[in-house]
């Protein structure tokens, strides 16, 4: 059976194969020189002040130096993508090419039983697309490690794009780490599953993706900020570093590197406010410097809900752990419903 | 010096779907006929059953039984791994022994075209008649 | 000898349809067992039935005396041909060789090796390139060689030219001699059978309408042609499977253990086309006589 699994699964093997080692030698190429640049950037073991201007130094640099922000890009585009082409092309045929062409009466008159056939090859295929993810994404996090390093020093004040993520960030929190395998497993059940429920490739392959495309969006929106009951906290103006356009903060006090997951100023009632009150719109002056200081000045705060840095990894197990939850109970519903009451 | 083993194929069968006569009993006939003809002598080996049936494409089930009822009648043995092969003769001696016999066809022939009848209402006379007889000698 | 295939009362439903219904049988072993009947008449959910690849709806079936597909051991001894013999199109006629050889702990490889070979079957070649014929074989071949006691066929020839038919059911033939086996094959071609089968059961409407062996089947049916009678007069002993009248004649197709008396009758022998054809006729005439109350059939 293992045989049969891989001889079936020849093409799509070879095809991650190559498309791995593609991107290894892309990274192979580019890295070292990266790495370099980074050195060079004088970022490590900087203090304070200098850190912002070495960080922002560096990072300009990168984001016109190409092909820097192109690999990232590319890099980020390919974990995202990984887990739903799995989804397609390996989950939703899986079940749903063998009902279609008929060869179920072929192999599952063999002398071995359609449970364990189809355990066979969920788990070799299964793990073949958890380890393709997760590899697509350490040879991404080893490749970028330097510009996590910068981002993650900015403290949210620069914008150089693309490298405008903290871990935290939607993109970067679904790219790293072991959430990876959490996709890909869910991607790949999720199509073996609606491959054995519509019994077409095809139209699995379809339905397959849409699903876990709104999955994939949903979760960073609606989800993740829930896993762990999030902290607020009510800081000064000028503690919380606002971005004045859009009244967010971009810091915690005494929480480095914390997920802000909401932030609005709110005035001295307590009422949150979205626009900067009219009298510290005008030009500064003696008794008002700044924005920050104006606000203050007439009572105004900055309410934040935030996760703290610390929550990072555990976040990460409980979404990970949800699609495998998620995956294996996709893969129950596999085995049931090839039951033999209904071919 | 080396022991060739050639089989040979002595008689083959033939199938007429159409006859109405049951398949083992053709077998039968031909086996028979083979005899009197003398294409098959004693110690000749019948085709093997998978032979006859990857030519005919009949049940080997079939095969059996003629060659089983060749058996009772004295004709063929079987021998257990080898083969089926001819033991007796249907020297039912040349058919110029049975003169009488042709010569009282002949008459009852030569009454019949008298009598009007033409070649189908013959055959079809002796035809029932046969029939019948036969009938009569089973119960 | 043991039962090849033991059913009673087995049924099984679609939706709301009941594709098989109350369907009692005692296949024999060591047979060529027939299964015919129209299209939709239930034959392949009969045999989907037998192979495990369908669980009944309603009473049970044992298949050389164990649960149909319950496990390693029960596949193992027994063969499936499906209809139109699907085969792996992306794998090569080797390929399926391996397929069985490293799915089945009884596979012969001598034997398959020795069909392929005989069957000019090129190993390298892809299955999805073969020919209908050749598919037929190279599914036989998997479905043989791991030597069952059993071999199910669902209308293994229907989409074969004649001459591709005749080698096939000649080949499949030379199996049951070699290798003792026992056979079902379905079919909606009764001339096919005739020369293969001394097993037959019609299978019509989803119900088992007659079955036994050929030989008993052919020497207890009988058709009778004789003036025009009366149905209700005719004495109980004869059962009658179709019937159809004119003004003056009557022709009745029998079912009877002992011979027939009356001399009114000119009786004449049936052959197994004649003889399915009246009972499919039968199983449609009934229902036609519910819907629209007609007796005489011109």
């Amino acid at each position: 059976m293992i045989w049969l699994t891989w001889r079936q699964f020849r093409i799509q093997t070879l095809a991650a194969a190559a498309a791995l080692a593609a991107f290894a030698i892309l990274l192979a190429a580019t890295g070292p020189h990266l790495a370099s640049l980074y050195a060079a950037s004088a970022i490590t073991g900087c203090h304070g002040g200098t850190c912002l201007t070495a960080v922002s130094g560096f990072l300009s640099r990168l984001s016109v130096t190409s092909p820097y922000s192109l690999v990232y890009e590319l890099g980020i585009g390919l974990i995202l993508a990984a887990p739903a082409i799995i989804g397609i092309f390996w989950g939703a045929p899986l079940i749903a090419r063998e009902l279609e062409t008929r060869t179920f009466t072929l192999v599952w008159n063999q002398s071995i039983t359609r449970t364990r056939w189809l355990a066979v090859k969920l788990t070799l295929t299964g793990l073949a697309a958890m380890a393709v993810t997760e590899a697509l994404s350490l040879m991404f996090a080893w490749w970028a490690d330097p510009i996590a390093k910068a981002t993650g020093l900015s403290q949210g004040f620069l914008v150089f794009p693309p490298f405008t993520g903290g871990r935290f960030s939607s993109l970067i929190f679904t790219t790293h780490g072991i959430t990876p395998l959490g996709y890909a497993a869910f991607a790949f059940t999720l199509g073996t599953a609606t491959g054995a429920l519509i019994r077409r490739a095809v139209p699995a392959m379809a339905v397959t993706l849409a699903i876990f495309a709104a999955v994939q969006l949903a979760m960073p929106l609606w989800v993740r900020p829930h896993l762990i009951p999030p902290d607020h906290t009510v800081a000064t103006i000028e503690s919380a570093q606002l971005d004045f356009g859009n009244l967010t903060a971009t810091v915690v006090p005494g929480h480095q590197g914390a997920w802000i997951i909401t932030s609005a100023a709110i005035n001295a009632a307590g009422h949150p406010v979205s626009t900067l009150p009219a009298p510290c719109l005008g030009p500064p002056d003696a008794k008002a410097p700044n924005p920050g200081q104006c606000m203050e000045s007439r009572g105004y705060r900055e309410a934040i809900t935030y996760e703290p840095a610390s929550r990072y990894w555990p976040i990460q197990w409980i979404e990970t752990g949800i699609f495998l939850a998620l995956a294996l109970t996709l893969a129950g519903f596999c085995f049931w419903r090839l039951g033999r009451r209904r071919t | 010096m080396y022991l060739v083993k050639c089989e040979v194929v002595v008689i083959e069968f033939h199938l007429d779907a159409r006859s109405g006569v049951a398949p083992y009993r053709q077998l039968i006939h031909q086996v028979r006929h083979a005899l009197r003809l003398g294409l098959l002598r004693e110690g000749d080996q019948l085709p093997k059953v998978k032979d006859v049936v990857a030519g005919l494409a009949i049940n080997p089930n079939t095969v059996l039984k003629a060659y089983r009822e060749l058996e009772y009648e004295g004709l063929v043995a079987a021998r257990p791994g080898i083969g089926t092969f001819v033991t007796g003769t249907l020297d039912g001696g040349p058919l110029a022994a049975h003169q009488p016999l042709r010569r009282d066809l002949a008459r009852w022939l030569a009454k019949a075209r008298r009598a009007g009848l033409d070649d189908e209402s013959i055959e079809a006379l002796f035809a029932s008649t046969f029939r019948s007889a036969s009938e009569e000698d089973i119960a | 000898m043991s039962a090849a295939i033991e059913t009673e009362g087995l049924g099984k439903r679609y939706r709301r349809q009941w594709a098989l219904t109350d369907c009692t049988l005692s296949i024999p072993a060591g047979h060529v067992v027939g299964l015919v009947g129209p299209n939709g008449a239930g034959k392949t959910t009969l045999l989907s039935l037998a192979v495990g690849l369908l669980a009944p709806d309603a009473g049970t079936i044992e298949v050389l005396g164990g649960m149909p597909g319950a496990g390693p051991t029960q596949l193992a001894r027994v063969g499936f041909l499906a209809q139109d013999s699907p085969v792996y199109a992306g794998l090569s006629v080797a390929d399926h060789l391996k397929l069985g050889a490293r799915l089945n702990p009884g596979w012969d490889e001598g034997l398959a090796r020795g069909r392929v070979d005989r069957l000019d079957l090129d190993p390298g070649q892809k299955a999805g390139t073969l020919s209908g014929g050749q598919r037929a074989q190279l599914a036989l071949t998997l479905a043989i060689a791991k030597r069952p006691e059993l071999l199910i066929l669902d209308e293994p020839v229907a989409s074969l030219d004649p001459l591709a038919r005749r080698e096939f059911l000649a080949d499949l033939m030379q199996a049951v001699a070699e290798q003792q086996l026992s056979v079902v094959l379905s079919s909606h071609l009764v001339a096919d059978l005739e020369r293969v089968c001394d097993y037959l059961i019609v299978l019509v409407g989803s119900r088992v309408r007659v079955a036994g062996p050929v030989d008993e089947l052919l020497a207890t049916h009988h058709l009778l042609s004789g003036p025009y009678r009366d149905p209700a007069t005719l004495p109980g002993g004869l059962k009658v499977i179709s019937a159809s009248h004119t003004d003056v004649q009557t022709t009745l197709l029998v079912r009877t253990s002992g011979g027939i008396l009356d001399p009114a009758w000119t009786v004449f022998q049936v052959g197994l086309e004649d003889l399915v054809l009246a009972y499919m006729s039968q199983a449609t005439g009934r229902r036609r006589r519910d819907n629209h109350h007609l007796e005489v059939r011109k």
